[in-house]
């Protein structure tokens, strides 16, 4: 496991201009559990992580991974990256060019500390680590001579072999094409799984975030948004941020008409009549919100829905088959709204259309 | 309060005593030391009073004394007139060459360059003495023979002039103005002189409105260079200069060290003119080189830069170059191994006296001096070259990783020797270690020290640029997995950057094999250098032979060392292609 408390960094940028990478972030994970840090470009994943493996120094906070405390600026206590006892894998995968594929994964175990390994234990181990990854057979390779897949699982044999307390990896999957990347994907998360191994994932990447994750943490300009299950983010985003950053939503004003909180449940006015509504984050009455739902959630009919509740009417603007489904734009009048429907019932353009949503999927975001 | 600062205190103690702060901070300590002793010696021993027994109060006397007669106009001219001649001629022909090489479609272009990058092993004394025996009025081969087969009764040119010693010097450096020029004409932006032939310009009409504009921060940079260059020149102004009687500042400087009783308050006060002039140069040469990247000429790879068809004029363009490199450097090279086999003056083409011979070379071969000589030469070079990888190898480093915010300030003190020409080097280091409380004088450490504050610069270019080579998260992987500071040094950086530091290793070698400007001031009775030595048998009289065989026998070794100091480059350079070729393919 590891534990970050209030853990901040800044950097002066040329200009004199001080970034808050990262501004106040608490953060922790129990053992065996796969997190991953999420969040547009420059909004301080790759300092959170650089700083729990002790690559940059935090201006303030704490860490402990594993019942050590290794960063605690109160009382000066720092821990430099070699005795940190973690794996990483960079974006970059930092092949050391001038060694083979053995040396590369054997490197860790040659300059261990707390233990001295024998020779037999050294090639017994860093066979174990490629096999891991599928890479047994490679051993004497020079590393340059190697596809970026290739380079990709050798980064990871090398973050395994010392079985590490925790595993950082840095957009590990961005430098693959899309196949190979969602082939990876499964692969990591089986081995993952396998290992019990406690990981932090940065990605900027939704899809894998939510494929891969026990827990995510929505990053943006260095602070966290929401943590939660992937599930929980996905299902019930608690801004218009998270809701838009990951997946798609449409967005809907409106002002809070009635709040039921034994159903968990708020009544939205809107432009289209009265929207009923899940809430991550409690509204009150009278308050202005945004009533956001996803694509997908939406259906599409040409007869008006029974209640009239949750219902909006509108016209078939542009239609885009993607084969499995069917992306529609319905012009509300007030703006486009995006739908994705399974293609068994067709709408052309220019047809007036019902759009619906159950209440289950419609959430109230504080705006 | 109290142990509130007491814990303060404790923290800042603690920040400093990090190694990677105590690395920089005895890093800025040595290199300070090596860069700004002598230079405070220098300028100490300026502004105070020459006793005659070391600086006494401070006055103005020495500069009153050395810039108050006539004298110091002319040595203002020359030197300003020599400066800039050689920059003007040496721009031009390596203008030529680079131009041929690099923007036409004529042949021999690999040759070229190889000659070039081998030019640099010759010692610029070797070319002086060279040209002496070509171009002498009295013993220069090419005057008898223009005397005899024109019936002239005077010889047609003369190497004791200012023309002649331009011409010395600019013979010697225009392979570097084709080096220096040759990489902007390769990559100048050629889209926008295509823009302007598809708009119906002729070749010769881009020229001069697009292509010169575009080229003119390297054009004036590269000047500013070899002005530079010209003005720090010692060599050709001590062989050639001084018994024509023109003076020049680095001749003077020295001179003055000589005197009876030595004139170090003179010496100085002239040497403050001359680092001026210097420092001025650098000053405006840093500001080119920097609007040189701003003009952004580079454009990245994926096109042919056009190359002017010369159709039949390829080849006679072509051997014309090769005629410009052999008179530069074939004329007086081949003249020299020519008189290396003969004991009296021999000149090729007119005949001589004596019967051709090996006996120089058994002369100098068993001669003491110049075993003695090259013992100590060789392992100075050595010395320094170690000492000025290690040092720069850390200072880059920390400069560039550990330390980005301080990196200026190592930046800085290993470049400023650049500004620093080599006669104002061997001075300042003379007069501090004088003064200083440190047994070096006359010793071998003087001129150690002396070399490697000289060579600081190009240890840090060459280091720094193989170290941006290298992607920092190699570094920080290793220490993730475990590895201590020094293990990465010696496990990760040392192997990877091992070609880079070995480059910047021999052109260090060589470079301070071939000084001579800094150690005619440091060299004590029992510690003598080639250059020294090769000057001392030339102005004291040994036989044209001997002193010829001296300098072959010195260039031979530095060819080969250089040869093998290209293949070494192009090695790193296919590796890094074939590295690149492959990041990008997979
Ligand atoms: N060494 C540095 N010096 C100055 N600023 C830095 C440095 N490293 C990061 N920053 C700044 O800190 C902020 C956070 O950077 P960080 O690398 O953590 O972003 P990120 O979330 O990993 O982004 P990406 O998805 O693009 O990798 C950015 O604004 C970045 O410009
Ligand atoms: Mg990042």
């Amino acid at each position: 496991m590891f534990a970050i408390e209030n853990l901040r960094k800044t950097f002066v940028a040329p200009g004199n201009v001080v970034v808050n990478a990262v501004d106040d972030i608490s953060l922790g994970i129990a053992t065996g559990k796969l997190i991953t840090l999420l969040g547009p470009s420059g909004c301080g994943k790759t300092t959170t992580l650089r700083c729990l493996a002790g690559l940059e120094r935090p201006e303030g906070g704490k860490i402990v991974i594993a019942d050590q405390t290794v960063c605690d600026t109160a009382r000066g206590v720092f821990v430099p990256p070699s005795d940190r006892g973690i794996g990483m894998v960079f974006q970059s995968y930092a092949i050391w060019p001038h060694m083979t594929v053995f040396e590369n994964v054997a490197f860790p175990l040659r300059v261990a500390r707390d233990r001295k390994y024998s020779n037999a234990e050294v090639k017994d181990r860093v066979l174990r680590s490629l096999e891991m990854v599928r890479m047994a057979g490679y051993e004497t390779r020079p590393a340059t001579q190697l596809s970026g897949g290739q380079q990709q699982r050798l980064a990871f044999a090398r973050g395994l072999v010392r079985e590490p307390k925790i595993l950082l990896l840095d957009e590990p999957l961005s430098n693959l094409d899309a196949k190979l990347r969602e082939q990876m994907r499964v692969e990591l998360k089986l081995l993952q799984k396998r290992l019990g191994i406690t990981t932090v994932y940065v990605t900027h990447d939704q899809s894998e975030a939510l494929a891969l994750s026990d827990e995510i943490a929505v990053f943006n300009f260095g602070k966290i948004i929401q943590r939660g299950t992937p599930q929980e983010i996905y299902r019930q985003p608690k801004s218009q941020f998270v809701a838009d950053f990951i997946g798609s939503a449409n967005f809907l004003k409106g002002k809070v008409k009635d709040v039921r909180e034994a159903e968990h449940m708020a009544v939205v006015e809107t432009a289209h009549g009265p929207f009923r509504c899940i809430f991550g984050q409690t509204v009150a009455a009278g308050q202005d919100v945004l009533v956001s739902a996803r694509p997908e959630d939406l259906t599409l009919s040409d007869k008006p829905p029974g209640d009239g509740l949750n219902a909006l009417t509108g016209k078939v603007s542009h239609r885009v088959f993607l084969g499995e489904v069917v992306d529609y734009l319905v012009d509300a009048g007030d703006g486009e709204i995006r739908i994705r429907a399974k293609p068994e019932a067709e709408f052309h353009i220019g047809q007036a259309v019902h759009v619906g949503v159950s209440p289950q999927k419609c959430v109230a975001l504080p705006s | 309060m109290e142990r509130n600062g007491q814990g303060a205190l404790a923290r800042a103690v603690a920040v400093v005593i990090r190694p990677r702060n105590l690395a920089l901070i005895a890093c800025v300590i040595v290199a300070g030391w090596l860069v700004f002793v002598p230079l405070a010696a220098l300028f100490y021993t300026a502004f105070t009073e020459d006793t005659g027994f070391g600086p006494g109060p401070a006055s103005l006397s020495n500069f009153v004394q050395a810039y108050s007669s006539w004298h110091i106009v002319r040595l203002f001219g020359n030197s300003l007139i020599f400066a800039t001649g050689t920059a003007v001629v040496t721009l031009l022909l390596g203008g030529l060459v680079a131009f041929v090489v690099e923007r036409t479609d004529a042949p021999l272009g690999p040759l070229f360059h190889s000659l070039a990058l081998l030019s640099f092993a010759i010692p610029g004394l070797l070319t002086a003495m060279a040209w002496i025996f070509v171009l002498s009025p009295n013993i220069g081969w090419v005057n008898a023979l223009m005397k005899q087969w024109f019936g002239l009764s005077e010889a047609p040119f003369s190497i004791y002039s200012m023309g002649g010693m331009i011409w010395a010097l600019a013979s010697h450096y225009f392979p570097l103005a084709y080096l220096a020029l040759g990489p902007v004409l390769r990559v100048l932006d050629v889209r926008l002189e295509e823009a302007a032939l598809v708009s119906g310009a002729r070749y010769w009409q881009v020229m001069p409105k697009i292509t010169l504009p575009l080229l003119r921060p390297a054009i004036l940079s590269t000047t500013l260079l070899l002005f530079m260059l010209g003005m720090s020149s010692y060599e050709v102004p001590r062989l050639i200069g001084r018994p024509a009687r023109i003076d020049v500042f680095t001749t003077e400087i020295q001179a003055a060290t000589q005197n009876a009783p030595p004139e170090f308050g003179i010496s100085s006060a002239l040497g403050m003119t001359l680092l001026f002039i210097c420092v001025v140069a650098v000053f405006f040469y840093r500001r080119a080189t920097r609007n040189a990247e701003a003009f952004a000429t580079i454009t990245g790879k994926g096109y042919m830069p056009t190359r002017i068809k010369l159709r039949k004029w390829r080849w006679p363009v072509a051997l014309g170059v090769l005629f410009m490199f052999f008179l530069a450097l074939g004329l007086p090279l081949m003249t020299l191994v020519w008189q290396s086999f003969f004991r009296n003056l021999a000149q090729p083409f007119i005949g001589s006296a004596s019967p051709f011979t090996w006996e120089n070379y058994a002369f100098i071969l068993h001669y003491p001096i110049f075993l003695d000589a090259v013992k100590t030469s060789v392992s100075l070079a050595a010395m320094s070259a170690t000492l000025v990888v290690a040092l720069t190898f850390v200072m880059a480093w920390i400069a560039l990783r550990s330390a980005p915010k301080s990196g200026w300030l190592l930046d800085s003190i290993a470049f400023t020797p650049i500004a620093m020409p080599h006669v104002i080097v061997g001075a300042a280091v003379l007069f501090a270690y004088l003064m200083l409380p440190i047994p070096v004088y006359n010793t071998i450490w003087i001129l150690l020290i002396a070399y490697v504050t000289l060579y600081l610069p190009y240890g840090m270019r060459f280091i720094s640029g193989g170290l941006t080579q290298i992607h920092k998260e190699l570094e920080e992987v290793a220490e993730v997995s475990g590895a201590r500071m020094r293990q990465v040094f010696f496990m990760i950086l040392l192997p990877l950057l091992a070609p880079v530091l070995l480059a910047a290793w021999i052109y260090i070698f060589v470079l301070a094999v071939r000084e001579l400007g800094a150690s005619v001031f440091l060299i004590g009775p029992g510690t003598h250098v080639l250059g020294t030595i090769s000057l001392t048998m030339w102005e004291e009289g040994g036989s044209y032979g001997a002193v010829s065989a001296l300098g072959v026998i010195q260039i031979i070794p530095l060819i080969v060392i250089v040869a093998g100091l290209r293949w070494l480059e192009l090695r790193v350079q296919r590796r890094s292609e074939a590295a690149a070729a492959k990041a990008q393919a997979g």
